[in-house]
Order: C-alpha cells, then structure tokens, then sequence
C-alpha cells in the first residue's frame, strides 16, 4: 500500500504537462478507431485494476486507496471520493446502489462523452471497481438523453462484458456480483443534479430532493446509493492500477491527479485535454489549444457556464486549475470546462446567451429560480439587448440576481446568478454603454465562420 | 433543544421545525408550501430566516466566542428555509433584521410577477394567503413591466374544481395533498421552469377527496365550483359545525351569505378529520337552497296542499290524533336527527302513548360497540385494521386515517399555535406500510389497492366469513390444528394461509382495530361473529352506522317498545304516522298501504313521494340549519350549529313537537333545544351547551347496554347488494356539480349480467328492488362478480343484500330530475 508522505515525489509534484514524468493515461485511447471494444481494452491493459482490487484487496482497502489518492469527484462540486464511498452504512441486507452520473449538461463540458464513446470499458471497469468497494451489486449509469451515440456504445460495452462474465454473478471469476442498467436523460440539465437525478431514475420528475437525507442514506428507492461522475470512476481504475501514490504525485496542494480539461470558444484547437491538476490556464489555452483565434479575448469561464467568468489578464491566465486557486479567486472550477470569451463578442449578448440556458432549464420547484431567473431576468437581458434598458435595469438586475443568489431550493440559480455578478463586476461598461447608446458595444456573432 | 427565536428562548422537542419554533415563540415568517398534516418541502422559499447554532470541537465542547465566553454561533452562509430546517441545541433565529425582511420582500416580489391581477374577480379575495402575505412582507409596488405567461383560466378539473393555472404560484400543496392524504396521486405538474403548470394524466380527478385541495390551495387557483361567484370571502356567514352526511362526525365550516348556504369547508377537528372532509359533504348542500323546498306547513284541502300556520297545522293534527289510541299512532324520525329531536320524539311518543316510535334506517344489529371501542385516534395510529366493507363509501374520513395509519406517523403534538405547520417525520412520497392493512369486501373496493392483503368474499357471506375467521383463530390456540369445510373455505375469500396470517398479525399488533358497517350490520348473526372475532385476537371494534346520528339515536334509546312496532313495520300496523325526513312511499306497495291510513303527517325538505299522500306537511330544517347535537362512531358527543339560513317557517322536529306540545297543551320534555338537553344532561352526564368544538367522548363507566330493541332480521338471499355511498342518493338530484360528476346514482354490473337484462353501459333505467323503485343509471364494471348488481344505498334501502325482480328493469326514457 503507497504511503503519500512517503512519495520522493512529493516534494516536486507534477503539474504540468510538460513534465516528462506525465503522461496521458485516460484519454489515449479516445479517438483510436475500434477503441470501444473488448478485445481492444483487454489486449491494451484493460480489466487488470479491477482483477487486482476484486482478487487482491478488500472493499475497505480499495476505499482507503481512493483516500489516500485525494481524488475529489470530477462533476464539479469536487468532494472528496473516498469520503463520499465511506458514507454508506453498513451492509444491512437491503440493496446498494452505484450510480454514475453521466448527464454531462454543463456546458462547456464534453469530456464525459468520449468516454462513454471510444473507452466505454475504462468506465465499466471504473464501477466494478467503485461496486466492490461500497459493496453494491447493482449500477446505474444515466446517460444524458442527447448522447445517442454515447448510449448506443455504453450499451454494447455492456453486453460485451456480461458474455464475457465481467459482469453479473461472478465477475471477472470472483464470487463478486455487479450489473450495469444504462437509462437514458429526457433533456433535463437539472437531471445532472444527484437528488433530481435520483428522482429521474426513478420515473417521478426531475426536481431536487431535500438533503439531509443523503443519498447513502436515502437514495434511489430510498436504498443506500452512491453517485459519481464518469471521469472519476475511470480515475479510480488508474488508482488502483498505479497506486494512489502515483495519483497523488501530481496536481496541488488540495487538488491532486489527473484531470480532463476541456476548452471550447474561437480557439485555434479546442476540445479535451488531460492534464495533472496543477496545470496553469495558459498551459491550456496557448499551449495545447493554440489560443484565441481571429483576435483578442477579453475573458473566460473557467469550469463551464455556471462558474463565474474571469477577465483576460495574467494573473488568471498563470492561475493553476485547481479548485482552492479559482475559489479563492471569487469563482469555481467545476468541471474544468474553459470558454473563451472574445473581445469583440458583447457581453450582454454572451451572457443572455448563458441566461437564457439556466431560465430553459430551471426546474421550477422554486420561487426564485422560476420567476427569477426563468422570467424575469431573461426578459430583462431581452430589453437591454433591445435598446430599451435604463441603468436602473442594471441596478434591479443585481438586485435580482443577489435575491436569487443563496436562497433557491438548489445550486442551479447560483450557477446563473453568479456568473452574472461577476459579468457585472468585470465587465460592467459593456452593460453600460448598451443602456446609454441603445446598442451593444460589439457586435461581432459569426466566429464559426471560418 | 434550547433555542432562541430574535429575542424569546424556549424549549422544543428534537425534531421540530424552525418555523414552528417560530411560530411558537409568537414570531413569524411567510409560507406558501408548507401545509399542517402534510410533508414540508421548502419550495416556495418565503420562510427563509438567518439561523445560526453554537459547534462542539473534537472533544465535544461547546467551542466558545474569545470575548463573551458563551458558545460562539455560527450563522449559516446562506438563508436557511425554516421549514425543512432542525432546531438545534442552542440555535438562534433571526426573523426580524434588514436582511430578512430584504429577502421577504424578495421572494413576495418574486411570487407576484407571474401572478395574474386578478383580485378583483377571484373568489380568494380576502381569505387569499398570497395577498395577506403581500401585504405584510411585501414591498409594495412591482417592479415587473413584463407581460406575465398567460395559461388556461377557468380549467374545469372536475364538475367541482375550477383551476385557474395563471394564478397557481407552484407550492405543491395540491400535488403533495393527494399522494401524501388520500394517496390517490391525480395532480401534478406538468412542464417546467417558468412554463409549469398543474394538470393530471385522468379524465377529472378519480378520488373521494378532492375538494380539500380548495381549502390548502394559498390563492385562488383551486376553486369550489358550486361556490364560485357567489359571495365575497368577508360577506360569507361562517359558522362551525359537524358534518352530518355520515357518521363520522367530521368539523365543518358553513358559509353563508343573504340566507342561503353558499360553500362548506372543512373545520379542524384533530381528533376526528383533522383538516379534510370527503367531497360529498363539502359538494352537497345545493339541495338546502332548492328553490321546490317548502317553507310553511301544508294541510290537504280538497285534495291540495294549502299553507297555513304552525299553530293552524299543530291544531289540525291534535284534533285527529285525540280520537286515536296509542297503538295505532307510529312515529319515525331518519337516522340523521339530532339527540334534541330524539328526545322530543320521545317525549311526544310519550305523550300519545305510543310504543311506535323508531328512527330509521336501522340495521339489524347495534351500532354501538359492547367492548374496547376504537376511536379514529386508534385507527390511525393501528398496526393492524382488518376492514370489512367499503368504508371509502362509507365514512371516507375513516380511509384517511387508515392512511395515517399506513404511513406510520402518530398524529402531531399540539403547539401554542396549533398544529405544526412542517411535520418533518412527514414525507414526500410516503412509503405506506400495506401489511397492517386488511380489507374483506364482497366486490373490489378501492381500499383494496392500498391493502397488504384484499379478501373478497361471496355477497351476504359476512356472518360466514367471522365464523370461518373465528375457526382460524380458534386453531390457533388448540392443538389439533385446522379444520375447515369447503363451504368455510368459500367463505373466507382468500386462502386459508392468508386468513391465518391476518388472525396472526391481529393477535400480534399492539393496537389492532377492526373496522365495520353496513354489510355486516345487516345480520345479527354477523354482527355477533364479528364482535366475538375482535374478542378472539383482541382487537378494539369501530362500528359505522347508516347515517349521522344513528349512534346517538340508538344510544338515547329513540326506539320502539316491542319489534313490531319497529320500523318499516309500523307501516303496516299503525293508522296514523308521523314521518320525519323518511320517504317510504318509493315502494309502491308501500304507497298503497299509506293512502289507507287515517293519517299521514310528514315532516320533510320537499314534497317527496311520501308527502304527495299526506294530510299534512310540516316543513323540516336542513342538517345545517338546526342546533343540536350528534353522536359519532366513536361515541363522541359533537355540536351542530344552525347557519342563518333562510328555511321559511321550517322547523326541526324539536320544533314540531314544541308546536304539538303547546296545542296539546302539554309542557313536553324536549319542547325547545334546551328542554331536550336538560334531559341529555342528565342520562349521559353531558352538557351539549358546553361541548366546545372538538366535543366529547361518551365512555360510561358501566358496558352501554343498547335500549333498543333488535329489530328481526332475516337472511336475505339477494341478488342485488346495496351498497354505501359517500353521496347521498336522496339528495343527488338536487345537488346538480355532483350529479353530473356522478352521472346519477349507478347500478353496476358485469358485463354478462347487463348483455342477460339487455342493457348497456350508460342507460337509464328502472327497477323495482326489495320493493322500492329505483332509478339509476347503468355501469358495467367487470370488477363486479357475477349474477350480482350493486346499488347505492338510500335510507329507505338499508345496506346489504336485497331481492329485484329483473322482469322490473325497464329503460327509464324520462330524464332523471334536476332541481334547485
């Protein structure tokens, strides 16, 4: 068992991808043509973590391993993996349950579904991994509703395993039991929230539940159920392939591994990046990504839509992705979904765009995310943009928003209410000049032109 | 706890909600969502307050403030709902700051911008909880100059609830009363974000219970079709008083205005319907306001009915009762008489020498259980209830606490506001225990889908069924294990494993109660295997009578000296009858009989059958108009209070007597309301002027032995079975939102049973059953067994089996009566 104190590397972590100690482990096979098959998977490595953890260690030390890792959950609220695999109680006879939650609705996050698409098997050996060690017999993946392609190999990955006894009744040889139902989302982005997803998967509709109690407590059925994201169970299977030691030698202080960055926007070359948490914003968008394209870039959302947007400057390009550095910079790193905001795209424009996602979304169990940012704040995004705004819009648009901010039933409306905060905070003389010319300071829309 | 709301400390069970630690320390907050009886689920956002609680460190002290030395409180970063929020030892609530109210004021705001300006028109007005909290939490002006979504208006869900969708501000009430109360889950909301809106997946909305949510609904979303329009919420008359459709005695609320009843509520009576009443009380009181109602007492000249005095009419029958000895006199009240008008019948019977005095219907067997009464605080907090019958027809509120009952929570601690507005033990989407619950039923019964076990045994078979019970019980004890024949084995309707189980889990339960009525009341074989079955496992009994009073009645001994002179018999013997609020002559053979009597007096709502034969007609007082008081199945003493209703000159039979007493020129017991009391005081030890609004339980020291004599039974070997019925089948017609909903009163059979008498679904038809005519309207169900057709009951047609001549099923080519 690794010691991370121990590790000589801990000393010199690993936080870039430049470093030659780093290398791209769950990502190398998306994009390889036949990469989602079985033969593929086995003769590239593939079931030999969840061999050793079902053969070589029990449920609690595979639970300890993830601690020791640090691993923190990769859908965005980043809680400790481990931790959350250590709430379930005791086995008491009543059903357990894994579910996966592959909703993937941020957007600006795509990294989840090339792996549903090219390396389902890198999940599927993730949840028996994650079955055994919170001792439950049976998963559920819920695949966002958009993710055809996604389901359609998610399912025959599955098929794959159960004729090849990695699932059912005794998987891989052991006289473990673990099966896979994959449920299809109905376009819901609230359904990516765990309690509302629970109630999904359930047939009821997807709005929130209260927590306490929480789903190790009450879950799915009311039975003890664990929720993780997709890239934190195939992280799980290089844990146990390379030690938690190894996980740990890379990324910061609080925020350790490797980590699928995704970068979407006028970039010369977005998409998914794997890099060790650490990695700086620059790394990212310059590096790998090739930088803005056709001009300059006045911001950027630093983990997807609902994370509060950044301005383009230094001290947040060289920032390290990692979840204590963009907390304590007033915002969030989610999921590590960078959009890139260009200079010449009107804010007010952008953030209608953004606004007008979380009111098509919003539950509407609420008061304030229902009125609030459901109605009232996307119309009055719509009078700004119609030339019809005051600067007391913009007061009474704070307002609402700071109203909304804190007080809805779930997590939803801060995401729409603080990245207008910080639109206003940062950008605050775009929203200006429309009230005060009747029109917006850029207007450039047609970068997808080439 | 301790815990600290702005500047009162008090003390609070673990478990209770902030906002009832609020509420109970003389503080408020706004809410919307949250409904007493019903889950908290922090929707609606009003409640929000800043709450802060003291930590403990590692080693479990209290981590102290450097500069006070007190336990340092830590506020929550965020607002917390107080609904769905634990009180916590030492936790301090701000309901008062600027922050607070900022956000009140927010979250009023927020509620307000979709909601339509329709005040001025909606029926809400005044008793509206959105404009009540508007006005003390709100900002005042809006700052919205949006156009508002605009969504259906005037959605009929049902012939009895109108749904205005613009105005629902989305707290769930309605959604969450259906699956959490009566669990019939048939709303929800549809859509989502701004867009959503309630609707349901059924045609109407199938369940008993549905216009309580007119009652939870915070705005004038959900409205009580027969009131709408009719009156301002601050114009309406109310007054509190008990149900009196069924025996369950159940609070309500009578609205009036100008004389005329408008709307009924429910009244919160803890103990008995906490907050709900079934549809068919709230729904049935057009008839009061019938416009054919009469409204002066009527003599027969020249064979028409003419209206004169009381002090004429009393005359009038005085002078032709005093040429009559008293065995030729009958008098008959319905079951549905207060105890005043008992003991005035009495007295009267008493004083004409009479032993024919009877109340009716009446079953066979008592309505009074001879040991371990249930109360319907009993039912629902039973871990066992066999149920034998359909008691969602019969008394519906007993449905609803068999429910509490099956979600395993025990009703509420009372606080100094009242009931807990956030019951955290409540849950959305309860998970009902099923296996406490047993029903026998000779046809499917609705019950059944919420039953861990369902029995349906062949119709008339309740005595064989107990018997049957019985032997099962008894193996249980002996030795030689059980025996049972084929016939028993029929009679269980259901195998012999789950009869054993039930009687298991009978015996096994803390608190089991049996649970029944009309079917079983209709034989006495019945009635005594079933008493001597809840003896065997130990079970406490609730008995349902037919209607209202009929324990009281029962109780206060309104009932003839000798079987004879019972009723319907009476009939037959007596040459003059006095007949209050019954209608026999729907029995043609009846209505021969009653044309050859000396004299007939009847003292009813409407000219009835019966009253078109009379020498006179006495103007009655509807249940709502009088002052009284009734007897529930519990045995609990309970108050009706007269709403100001413009009756004419009617009056209750209190009344009548009063009247006959004085052209007597007798003082008679029971002359006035409070002659009659003075004798109820003084035989129960009970003061109906003082019974307040929950009332009393009547549990004498001594067994209560029945006064009155068991009237015969017969067995009937029947081929239709009456059933209960939650309307009543008397007054349907002139109560028109619930005849539409019901489509009239039906006669349901199977379909080989309909293609035999050449009938179809949804025909108009007659037929002459145990002799009285009925007219219903087809309903082939293939629930219903075989070679049998079930009827809702009337009180002319007591529960249980009954013989119709088929030949007599005719298509009814006339359209069934609409009045009022």
């Amino acid at each position: 068992m690794s010691d991370v104190a121990d590790a000589p590397e801990a000393a010199r972590p690993i936080t870039s991808r430049r470093d030659p100690r780093y290398e791209v482990v769950m990502y190398r096979h998306v994009g390889v043509d036949g990469a989602w098959k079985l033969d593929y998977y086995r003769s590239h490595g593939g079931y030999e973590a969840a061999t050793k953890a079902l053969t070589q260690m029990s449920p609690s030390q595979v639970i300890d391993e993830v601690k020791a890792s640090k691993l923190r959950g990769r859908g965005g609220a980043g809680f400790p993996t481990g931790l959350k695999w250590s709430f379930m109680p005791p086995v008491d006879g009543r059903q357990r349950l894994l579910v996966v939650n592959a909703d993937e609705s941020e957007p600006g996050s795509f990294k989840d579904r090339y792996i549903m698409e090219d390396d389902p098997h890198q999940l599927i050996e993730g949840m028996i991994i994650g079955c055994y060690a919170i001792q439950a017999t049976k998963a559920m993946i819920y695949i966002r509703g958009e993710y055809v392609k996604g389901y359609q190999r998610l399912v025959g990955a599955v098929r794959e395993a159960r004729e090849a006894g990695i699932l059912g009744k005794n998987v891989l040889g052991t006289e473990v039991e673990v099966d896979i139902t994959v449920h299809r989302g109905a376009g819901a982005y609230i359904c990516g929230e765990e309690t509302a997803l629970m109630n999904s998967l359930e047939g009821l509709r997807g709005n929130p539940r209260l927590k306490p109690p929480f789903p190790a407590q009450a879950g799915v059925y009311g039975l003890p159920t664990t929720i993780n994201n997709v890239t934190t169970m195939t992280s799980v299977v290089h844990i146990i392939t390379r030690g938690a030691h190894w996980f740990s030698s890379m990324g910061t202080e609080d925020s350790k591994g490797t980590k699928l960055y995704q970068i979407s926007g006028p970039v010369e070359r977005p998409g998914v990046y794997e890099l060790p948490m650490g990695a700086s914003f620059r790394e990212l968008i310059y590096d790998l990504a090739g930088g803005p394209k056709g001009g300059e870039a006045k911001g950027f959302f630093p983990g997807g839509s609902s994370t509060p947007p950044l301005p383009w400057t230094d001290e947040y390009l060289d920032m390290a992705m990692d979840y204590g550095s963009l907390a304590k910079a007033g915002s969030m790193l989610g999921t590590g979904g960078v959009i890139v905001i260009p200079k010449e795209k009107d804010i007010v424009d952008a953030m209608y765009n953004v606004v007008r996602f979380y009111a098509h979304e919003s539950c509407g169990k609420c008061t304030p995310c229902r009125e609030g940012i459901s109605t009232w704040l996307p119309k009055m995004y719509q009078k700004l943009l119609a030339g019809l705004g005051t600067r007391e819009d913009l007061d009474l648009m704070e307002e609402m928003v700071r109203n909304s901010r804190g007080t809805a039933f779930c997590p939803l409306a801060d995401a729409c209410a603080m990245p207008v905060q910080a639109s206003f905070k940062w950008f605050r003389d775009e929203y200006e000049f429309i009230v005060d010319n009747g029109r917006p300071m850029y207007t450039k829309n047609d970068w997808w032109e080439a | 706890m301790k815990v600290t709301v702005n500047d009162v400390s008090m003390d609070f069970p673990q478990g209770t909600s902030v906002i009832d630690a609020i509420f109970a320390a003389g503080y408020d907050v706004p809410y919307f969502c949250s409904q007493e009886y019903m889950s908290p689920i922090g929707a609606c956002r009003m409640c929000l307050a800043r709450i802060g609680a003291p930590r403990k460190d590692r080693e479990g002290n209290w981590i102290l403030d450097e500069e006070s030395g007190e336990p340092k409180i830590f506020y929550f970063p965020n607002m917390m709902a107080t609904c769905t929020t634990q009180v916590m030892e030492g936790m301090v609530v701000d309901t008062l700051s600027e922050d607070v109210k900022n956000i009140q004021g927010g979250m009023v705001e927020f509620t307000l911008i979709n909601h339509p300006l329709d005040c001025p028109v909606c029926d809400k007005g005044g008793a509206c909880e959105l404009q009540d909290r508007a006005y003390e939490y709100g900002t005042g002006l809006s700052r919205f100059d949006f156009d508002k979504r605009h969504q259906e208006k005037h959605h009929p869900l049902s012939e009895l609830i109108t749904l205005d969708r613009e105005r629902c501000i989305h707290c769930k009430r309605c959604v969450r009363y259906f699956e959490e109360v009566p669990g019939d889950s048939v709303l929800d909301f549809i859509e989502r974000g701004g867009h959503t809106y309630i609707g349901t997946l059924d045609d109407g909305l199938p369940s008993n219970f549905t216009g309580n949510i007119t009652d939870i609904c915070p705005v004038g979303a959900l409205l009580d079709t027969t009131s709408r329009f009719r009156g301002r919420n601050w114009e309406y008359q109310h007054t509190r008083s008990t149900g009196m459709d069924d025996a369950s005695g159940s609070a309500i609320m009578i609205d009036g205005r100008t004389g005329r009843i408008e709307r009924i509520k429910a009244a919160l009576h803890p103990d008995v319907n906490k907050t709900w009443i079934d549809d068919g009380t709230r729904f049935g009181h057009e008839y009061v306001n019938a416009e054919d109602r009469v409204r002066s007492p009527l003599i027969r000249r020249d064979g028409a009915l003419t209206p004169v005095t009381w002090e004429e009419a009393a005359a009038f029958i005085r002078d032709r009762l005093s040429g009559l000895s008293g065995k030729d006199i009958g008098i008959a009240l319905r079951a549905d008489a207060t105890l005043e008008e008992g003991i005035a019948a009495r007295a009267l019977a008493d004083a004409l020498g009479t032993g024919q005095l009877d109340h009716a219907p009446r079953p066979a067997a008592s309505v009074i259980p001879q040991q371990s009464p249930a109360t319907l605080t009993d039912l629902a907090t039973a871990d066992a209830i066999f149920v034998v019958g359909d008691v969602t027809e019969e008394v519906p509120i007993a449905d609803l606490r068999i429910k509490d009952a099956l979600k395993g929570v025990t009703p509420p601690a009372m606080m100094q506001h009242g009931v807990p507005i956030a019951d955290l033990r409540l849950k959305e989407h309860p998970v009902l225990q099923r296996e406490k619950l047993t029903v026998a039923a000779p046809y499917r019964v609705d019950l059944m889908k919420h039953a861990g076990r369902a029995m349906q045994y062949p119709a008339g078979g309740e005595a064989a069924l107990f018997q049957a019970l019985q032997a099962v019980a008894e193996a249980d004890d002996a030795e030689g294990g059980l025996r049972l024949d084929e016939a028993q084995r029929a009679g269980l309707g259901s195998s012999v494993e789950d009869a054993t189980a039930l009687v298991q889990r009978l015996r096994a339960a803390d608190n089991a109660v049996l649970v029944y009525g009309g079917f079983v009341l209709a034989s006495r074989e019945a009635a005594a295997a079933a008493a001597g079955f809840a003896k065997a496992v130990g079970a406490k009994v609730m008995i349902i009578g037919p209607m209202a009073n009929s324990y009281g009645l029962e109780l206060a001994g309104v009932g003839p000296s000798h079987a004879r002179y019972a009723y319907p018999d009476m009939l037959e013997g007596a040459r003059a009858l006095i007949l209050s609020n019954l209608d026999p002559a729907q029995d043609p053979d009846v209505r021969t009989q009653l044309e050859q009597k000396d004299f007939l007096v009847v003292h009813d709502l409407f000219i009835t059958e019966t009253a078109q034969l009379a020498d006179v007609v006495l103007p009655a007082k509807s249940v709502f108009e009088k002052d009284g008081t009734t007897v529930n199945l519990e045995g609990r003493f309970l108050g009706v209070h007269a709403a100001p209703i413009e009756g004419g000159e009617s009056e209750d039979f209190v009344g009548l007597v009063g009247a006959l007493g004085e052209a007597l020129g007798q003082r008679l017991e029971g002359r006035s309301v409070r002659s009659a009391r003075r004798v109820l005081r003084k035989r129960f030890e009970i003061d109906p002027a003082e019974l307040g609004p929950t009332g009393q339980l009547y549990r004498p020291k001594g067994r209560t032995t029945a006064k009155v004599t068991i009237r015969s039974s017969e067995a009937v070997d029947g081929n239709v079975l009456v059933t209960p019925s939650m309307l009543r089948i008397e007054y349907l017609h002139r109560n028109p939102h619930l005849n539409a909903l019901s489509g009239g009163p039906r006669l349901r059979m199977g379909p080989a049973d309909a293609a035999l008498n050449n009938v179809a679904d949804g025909d108009a038809v007659r037929l002459r059953v145990g002799g009285v005519v009925r007219r219903a309207t087809v309903c082939v169900d293939d629930k219903v067994p075989p070679g049998l057709m079930l009827l809702p009951t009337l009180p002319e047609q007591p529960i249980g089996l009954a013989r119709a001549d088929l030949s007599t099923l005719v298509r009814d080519e006339r359209e069934l009566e609409v009045a009022g």
